[in-house]
This record gives structure tokens, C-alpha cells and sequence, in this order.
């Protein structure tokens, strides 16, 4: 399976939030705690609405949680 | 595992088990007379798929009741939509086959019994695919 250009902070997000659980963000942000995992682990790019909503509740812009690998590639 | 993909599992086994007995006791000939005792049988094997699904569906949901509650997402949502849209094709060019052998002689019942082969197939393409995608993330 081709790797997904986008990489995302969800991992790290959540240790610093109290290490915060895939199930306890999957609650939080209305999905699985299977698609939570998919979502780390680069398996599965979620939608806009999704990935907000990830972001909202960290309290951190969209960016700052997900990235296009092309911003990767120019840092 | 999730309770969608236990779900998964649920359907292609018992698809999978209750469509090899019947289709094992159909007389794979062109043109097979008719026979009540066949349609017989296909009415008691979908009761046994229901009865089987449901309580299959009814143990795993006691086992996880949260997880049953749950809407689908749409990671899920969307594996059922590509799994189904394979089972498409595969229930069509099943079809049309099974229509084909009318030009080999073969009868209405044995046309329906491939016709309902290929939806069988199509089924478990899709619920096998489901536990794929289901398996690998997405």
C-alpha cells in the first residue's frame, strides 16, 4: 500500500494530553478507535471534518496536527 | 478486532457454510426438472443465513455493546462502499454469464441456480473484502 502524503502529531498530541487513549480521542472526535489508529499509523487520511475536529480537540490549528509531506520536503 | 469486522466475519462464514450445502445438493445439469424439494431447501438454508446472522450478531453485540451502539464512520462507510462496488462487477459478469448458458441449452432453474451463485459470490467477494480493508487500515 502506497504511503499517504500526509504525517500527523496524533500520537505525540495525545501523550502530552494526559496520555490521552485512541478510544478516549475516538469518542471525543465521533469515530472508531480503529479509524484513530488508522489515522496514526498513516493507513488512513481522514476527512476535513475529521481531521478538525482531531485539531479542536487539542486545541491546535489544523497544520500543527497534520502535514503534507510537500511542507516536509522544504524544511 | 471491530465490531464491524466481526460483523465482517459473520456474514462470510455463514454465507459461506449455508451456500456450499445448498449448492452441493443442486443438480448441476442444463436442464434439471423441477423440483420442489430444491426450492424447498433454498427457503430453509436463507432461514438458517438469518437465524445464523442473528444470533452470530447478537452474541458479538453482548460482547461489545458499546462498540455495537456506535454509528459507522466514515472509514467504515467508505470500506463498505469499495467493497461493494467490487461485488458489483462480480455479481454482473456472473449474471451475464449464467444468462450465457442459454445458449447451451440450459433451463430457467438452472439459470436461476447460477444466477443466485453469483450473487452468492459476490457476497462473499464482498464481506471478504470488507475483513481486507478492515485488516489493513483502510
Amino acid at each position: 500500500m502506497a504511503k499517504l502524503p500526509i504525517s500527523n502529531q496524533i500520537r505525540r498530541l495525545r501523550f502530552e494530553a494526559d496520555e490521552m487513549t485512541q478510544q478516549q480521542l475516538a469518542k471525543l472526535v465521533g469515530v472508531t478507535r480503529q479509524t484513530v489508529n488508522a489515522i496514526e499509523l498513516g493507513k488512513y487520511s481522514p476527512s476535513l471534518e475529521v481531521a478538525f475536529r482531531i485539531a479542536h480537540v487539542f486545541g491546535m490549528p489544523l497544520e500543527e496536527v497534520f502535514r503534507y509531506q510537500a511542507d516536509l520536503k522544504k524544511e | 478486532m471491530s465490531f464491524r469486522e466481526k460483523s465482517a466475519w459473520i456474514f462470510l462464514i455463514s454465507i459461506s457454510l449455508v451456500s456450499v450445502f445448498f449448492f452441493l445438493h443442486v443438480p448441476w445439469t442444463l436442464t434439471p426438472p423441477p423440483n420442489m424439494r430444491l426450492a424447498e431447501g433454498l427457503f430453509y438454508c436463507i432461514l438458517a443465513l438469518v437465524v445464523i446472522e442473528v444470533v452470530g450478531h447478537i452474541v458479538i453485540a453482548i460482547a461489545s455493546p458499546e462498540d455495537a451502539r456506535t454509528p459507522k464512520d466514515e472509514r467504515e462507510k467508505l470500506i463498505d462502499l469499495k467493497a461493494t462496488r467490487a461485488a458489483y462487477y462480480v455479481y454482473v459478469v456472473g449474471s451475464l454469464l449464467a444468462i450465457s448458458t442459454i445458449h447451451r441449452g440450459a433451463n430457467i432453474i438452472f439459470m436461476s441456480c447460477a444466477v443466485l451463485l453469483a450473487f452468492v459470490i459476490g457476497e462473499v467477494v464482498k464481506h471478504a473484502l470488507r475483513i481486507y480493508y478492515f485488516r489493513r487500515g483502510f
